[in-house]
Formats: C-alpha cells, structure tokens, sequence
C-alpha cells in the first residue's frame, strides 16, 4: 500500500518536472499542481501506514521489527545476529508460524543512528500487525528507544543491549531484555580469573574508546579490587572504536608488563587486535582475557589458554546445547547457509525471538486461546521463564533477564579446525546480578572472597 | 502567489501527522535540522561554508539535557536557556574564526567542532559518554502533559516557530546587515572602504547561525528524548550543508524544504532496502545534477518569470 503511494508520488512529481522544464513555463499551475500532487501523495501514504488492523482475531501474518547493525563497521557483530533471525523465522514459518500465524520480519539498520531508530520504530509501531520490537543491538539506541516502547506501549525486547542503566529504575512495562546485563557479564571473568590465577597481581586493560568499554573496565575492576584488593591496574587503554592499528597500545603493553590484559574489543577490531598483537608476544607474555573473544575463534588462530566467553550462555557447543537437538541441528544449518558456525550474537537473537514465541504460547493460553494483545504478550513476558537454545532466561520482577555465564579458556581439540572453549564454568544467572534496584556498583564493593569460593571451579562444567 | 504556498504549505505539514502519527517525529525533526540548515545557509550568503555547525546543534541540545539534570523543567525556559547557549559557544568560535576564508574557515570549523564531538564522547563521567544524556518531558507554561501529548505540543510550537523564526530571519537578510554578507562573498575590501566592519557583520551573522542551529539542537532533543555525540560528528555537520545546498540557499523557505525532502526521503529509502545510503546518494546526485538552485530554485524561478 505504502509502495504504491511512494510510486504515485514519483510518477506525479515527474510528470509535473516535466511540465516545468517542458513547454509550459507561462502556466502557473504547474506549480500548484507540483505541489498539490506531492501532498496528496503524501497524505496518501501516511492514510495507508495508519490504518490500524483488528488486534484480537488471528491476523494474516505476524509482524516483527528487528533492529540491528547491517551496514557499517558494528555489522560485523549484527550481521551474525540477522542470519539467525531469518533462520530461525524460517523454521518456525515451515512449522505454521507462531501458534498458526506465519511470522514476517522488518528489519531497521541501527546504522543510521538513534534519529532513524526512532523514526523507523514509530512508523512500525503505528502497523498494529507489528506487535512486538526486538530491539535492539547498541546500547545508545536501546537506552533511546525503552522510553518510546513505554510511550506507544509496545512490547520491545533488547536482543543485544547489555547497558546495565537500561532497566535500572525497575519501572519499565514494555521493555524486555533475556539477554544478560554488563554487570554479571563481566564479573564472571573477574572470578574465573582469580580461580584459574590467585596470584595475579597487575592488571591492563584495552577496550573500545565508547560507553560498552568504559562499563566494562569500571565492573571489572571493582569486581577485582572487592574480590583481591592488592590488585593493581597498571594501564586502561581505550583506543578509538574501528581503528586499523594497535601498535602504540601494544607497545604499552608490551612496556608495562601486566600479569592479565583484559579487553573487551570486538568485531574487525578484535581481529586486528589479536593479529598484531600475536607476534609482539602478549599471549605469552601476560594472561589475556578476550570478552567477546568467541566471536573470532572461527576467523583467527587464538592461541591455548586465553580466557574467553560468551557474555552469556549462547556458546553453541555448550554440553547444554550439544544435549539439545534444536541447537545442533541449528548450527548445521547456520554453518550450511552462511559458512560459519554461529557466534554468540546469533545465538542471543535466536534465543531472543524463541523468548517472543514463547510470550505468544503463554498469552494465549492465559487469555483462552484469542489472539493477544501488545499488553497481554507483555504481561506474558513478565517473570517468564523460557526454556532457549542453551540454557534458560528468566524474566525478573524487573524486566531484566537471568541467563547463566560460561567463561573458559581456548584449547584445541581434534573434532573442530578452530580453537573451541574449554575448562568451562557456567555461573547461574542470578549469583552474578544484584537484587532488583539495587545500586550495582554498591553491590559488586560489598562482594568478598567468600563470595567466589561459593561458585563453581573452573573446569567444573563438562 | 509566494504566500498562498507558503501558508498551504504550512497547513498541510499541520495535518499530516493527523494522518500518519509517525510522521510527527520525522517532521519534528526535519524543522529542528531545517532550522540548522537555515543556520549554514546565513553563513553560505557570505560566501562562508561552515563544516561544523552540528557542534552548535549538540551543544544546546546538551544544554537542554544539563539544565534538566540541574533541576529546570520548564519548556520555554530551558529553550531560550539553551539557545543561548548555542548562541554562546557560537560567540567565542565565532570571535576567532570569522577572520578566516574559504577552505580555512570550513576546515577551521570542522576541527573545533570536532574537538567538541570528542569532549562529549570522552567526558563518560560528565556527559554519558556515547550512551548519552537523557532528555525528560519538560512541563509547557506549567502544565506537566503526557510524553505523546508533548510531542504534539512540540510538534505545533516547532512548526509555529518555524514560521516566526523564519519571517524574522527573512527580514534580517533583507535589512543593510543582511546584505552586507552579500557583499562581503561580492567584494570584503570595497566594504571596509564603505566603513562597514567586515568583522562585526561576520561575527554577528555567525552568532544568529549558531543560535539557529541551537534552536534546532534543542528541538531534536526534545524530540528524541536523548543526548548523543553523534550530535557533533562532523557528518551531522555534512548532512545540514547538504540540506541548505538541496533546499537552496536562494531564501529562507530553501532550507526547511530541504530538510524535509532529505527526511523523508530518508524514512522512504530505509523502508525499502538495506543500501538506503545508495538511494539517498543516487536521489541527492540527480538534483545536483538537475537542479542546481535547489529544490527551492523550481519555485524560485517560477516567481521570477511570472512577474
């Protein structure tokens, strides 16, 4: 409907071009006509995006709006992330769609900023067939977006947005996130490390120059300074996002000799990284955490030992997922279609759209089987607990998800060309968050050694 | 004839949102830039292309964002408080930068502005680094509306304010300051010989344009409820050169037409694919190509010839 008076508009201002630089230029109605036929068109596509569809009969498909990167450089993270979702759309359409409703995605380039997120999150949410929001991938845009979901009151669930300030006020209805949140995330690599090395002593850091990093350096290293005050952070390096060369921070490094080096660089960054920094020596001379490092074990040879993990538990070889039969034939099917195994960032889209019909199958059951509403499917995510590709995600009182963590280090084995994860450990979700509403930085101080010889061991999870 | 279309014009934005809610936010945005742009295009009549403009646009949406931290929740104020704070910074980069021509004064803009883009992006303590600075429903004369009622309220003040702001500007192009920037692009020496201080008509002409801009700045955050670097980045900068050379840099209308043509254009192109960028390129080429005036030249022109 809206093409058709997208191409009345074109065809009309066209032919008015031509009656203005044509024979006409004495007729000012040209003009008129120009202007009117524009407006018109117009008026004609905004009529047709508005007309609102009955919302409690089945509808003829279901529509979803998926925001992710698919240009530019943080596509490298969000194309992972759209492969699975139409992947994942496909075998839940050959199987008669979301309790009988074939699914069909709209999907927004966060490239374009928070002014087109907004924009285009507007115009989707004004089609009352697009029902839920999986959005989105960039905090920025996640945090830009969660006041416009409460607003329009539209179901909106963060596939990728860690931020831990987005639910942080516990007031949120519409916004979901069963994803994980930063402060769990990268505690996990503070106690592994203290588990695998207890007598570490100096610390650098080298993260992306932009909130994610800046977060990440600040939860980790109170989680160290509470969990073994001695401690030291020796250098906290935040080169700018996609650059090319990391030599002068390498150098640093290579200068300042630290015990660990944290970082949680991702994407081409990560692989520039990691391939320069390699033959300078860092994996051996210090213990290198790579926090997204899963993203790049298919792409570049890791070496043994570095500590990686999936902000998460979507690490598809899991014991977990191998005992899942969804997830294998899942990955079989990412590897047949794009080449590659799927990374992290598609599992959290997978996991993300199976939590969405999830909410679907508990609404109707909850409202007698009708077709639900934007508000039932939210009440239907609340304090949800949805069984996903790897594991569980559970729906707090506050909208924000537990997921378990699995940190462990990169070992070769015969079965995969690549390096895989290995003495794994997965912490339960909800030993790693603070309670609802509670101040995270104040509860990561109050963390003691004890704390950690509470969780399980490096190694323990086979 | 030029005011029957400008007030069907002006009438027929007023509607549309009625038509199509989600066109609201893009047309509140599309003035907020169009304003910017209109800033640029004061600046482009002396012949002075300013490739960081967006720094002026951030910085009062930034002041927006402080002032609503510091405790101020009332629209008017924190509009006329954060213009002025556009119009501030504006002064000071202004008082150094108006001395410079050409290619000196556009890189020379570019570089402070993006010295500004790299102050909010690195000060996370202080301004949220890029996860930005929220922007909350302000109260209007006292009366505290709910977060769709204000957009609306902020959708017809805009547009209100499009039209004041718009004459005005008008007026100031046509008065003797106005046409001094004329001629400052035609001949600077012959001016100073006339007495008229280049200096001053520049460095007041660079403070209406960033107070423009701010005014736009404080608009789109109102707009979209959140602060972000991106704000500054020299491509935003780009962009509203882009806008006020596409709308025409002929008159006042030229920039807001611009503006709206881009957005739209815009909000079109990404529903159709995801190389929208090459949709907007391919669109912004054919009217340089076709229509050196601008859009606004098509209407321009016509003027001329009916007389």
């Amino acid at each position: 409907m809206a093409f058709k008076g997208i191409s009345i508009v074109v065809a009309r201002c066209l032919s008015s071009l031509e009656l203005l630089f044509g024979l006409h230029r004495g007729l000012s109605q040209a003009n008129l006509r120009l202007v009117a036929d524009g407006l018109a068109g117009a008026l004609a596509i905004g009529v047709a995006a508005a007309t609102p569809a009955a919302a409690q009969e089945k509808p003829g498909s279901l529509g979803l709006g998926i925001f992710t990167f698919t240009s530019g450089p943080a596509a490298a993270y969000g194309m992972p992330g759209k492969n699975a979702a139409d992947l994942i759309i496909e075998e839940i359409n050959a199987k008669g769609g979301i309790e009988g409703v074939p699914v069909r995605a709209t999907y927004v380039d966060e490239a374009q900023g928070a002014q087109g997120v907004i924009a285009e999150y507007r115009r989707l949410a004004a089609d009352a067939q697009n029902q839920v929001m999986v959005a989105a991938l960039s905090s920025a845009n996640c945090l830009a977006l969660a006041p416009l979901a409460e607003q329009l009151e539209v179901p909106t669930v963060g596939w990728n947005c860690d931020t831990h300030q987005l639910l942080i006020d516990g007031k949120r209805k519409y916004v979901f996130r069963p994803n994980g949140n930063t402060v769990p995330e990268f505690i996990a690599y503070a106690i592994y490390l203290l588990d695998r090395k207890p007598d570490v002593k100096t610390v650098a850091i080298i993260n992306p120059d932009y909130a994610f990093g800046h977060d990440a350096a600040k939860i980790f290293t109170a989680a160290l300074k509470a969990l073994k005050p001695d401690v030291e952070i020796v250098a906290e390096l935040y080169p700018k996002l996609g650059s090319p060369n990391y030599q002068t921070e390498i150098s640093r490094l290579a200068t300042a000799r630290p015990d660990v080096v944290f970082s949680n660089l991702w994407g081409a960054d990560l692989e520039n990284f990691v391939r320069q920094a390699a033959p300078r020596g860092i994996f051996t001379s210090s213990q290198v955490i790579l926090a997204l490092g899963e993203t790049v074990l298919q792409r570049v040879p890791l070496p043994d030992g570095v500590i990686v993990g999936v902000l998460g538990d979507g690490w598809w070889m899991s014991p977990d997922a191998k005992a899942n039969p969804e997830t294998a034939k899942f990955a079989e099917r990412y590897k047949a279609r794009f080449g590659e195994y799927p990374v992290f960032p598609s599992i959290k889209m997978a996991n993300t759209l199976i939590y969405v019909k999830a909410a679907y199958k508990a609404a109707m059951q909850k409202n007698g089987g009708k077709w639900p509403t934007r508000a039932e499917l939210a009440d239907a995510m609340k304090g949800s607990k949805v069984a996903t590709l790897t594991g569980t995600a559970q729906t707090r009182a506050d909208n924000d998800g537990l997921v378990d963590q699995i940190v462990g280090v990169t070992v070769k084995t015969s079965g995969q060309q690549f390096p895989v994860i290995g003495d794994m450990v997965r912490y339960k979700g909800e030993s790693l968050m603070p309670q609802a509403g509670q101040d995270p930085f104040a509860w990561i101080s109050t963390l003691k050694p004890e704390f950690a010889k509470s969780l399980p061991k490096p190694g323990s999870y086979k | 004839m030029r005011t029957i279309f400008a007030t069907l014009a002006v009438l027929i934005l007023a509607v549309l949102p009625v038509a199509a809610p989600w066109l609201q936010f893009v047309l509140t945005l599309a003035i907020a830039k169009g304003f910017a742009a209109l800033g640029v295009a004061v600046l482009l009549r002396a012949g002075l292309i300013s490739i960081g403009h967006a720094m002026f646009f951030a910085a009062s949406a930034y002041g927006v964002a402080f002032l609503a931290r510091a405790g101020i929740h009332d629209f008017g104020l924190l509009l006329i408080l954060s213009v002025l704070a556009g119009a501030l910074v504006g002064a000071v980069a202004g008082s150094f930068l108006v001395r410079y021509r050409a290619i000196f004064f556009a890189m020379l803009n570019l570089a402070v502005s993006m010295v500004f883009y790299a102050l909010c992006a690195k000060l996370y303590s202080v301004t949220g680094g890029t996860d930005g600075m929220p922007v909350p429903v302000p109260a209007v004369f006292g009366i505290v509306f709910a977060e769709p009622v204000f957009k609306n309220v902020l959708f017809y003040l805009s547009l209100g304010l499009m039209v004041l702001v718009g004459v005005s500007v008008q007026r100031y192009l046509n008065s003797p300051l106005g046409h001094a920037l004329s001629a400052v692009h035609t001949n600077e020496i012959r001016l100073e010989y006339l007495g008229i201080p280049v200096w001053a008509v520049l460095l007041i002409a660079y403070v209406i344009s960033a107070a423009l801009a701010g005014l736009g700045g404080a608009i789109a955050g109102f707009a979209i409820g959140r602060v972000v670097p991106d704000f500054a980045f020299w491509t935003a900068s780009g962009h509203l050169v882009l806008i006020a050379v596409l709308g025409g840099i002929g008159g006042v209308p030229g920039a807001f037409i611009g503006a709206l043509f881009l957005e739209l254009l815009h909000s079109a192109a990404v529903t159709v694919t995801d190389s929208w960028n090459l949709i907007v390129g391919i669109t912004l080429i054919v009217v340089i190509m076709f229509m050196p005036q601008g859009v606004y030249g098509l209407f321009a022109r016509r003027e001329v010839s009916s007389l």
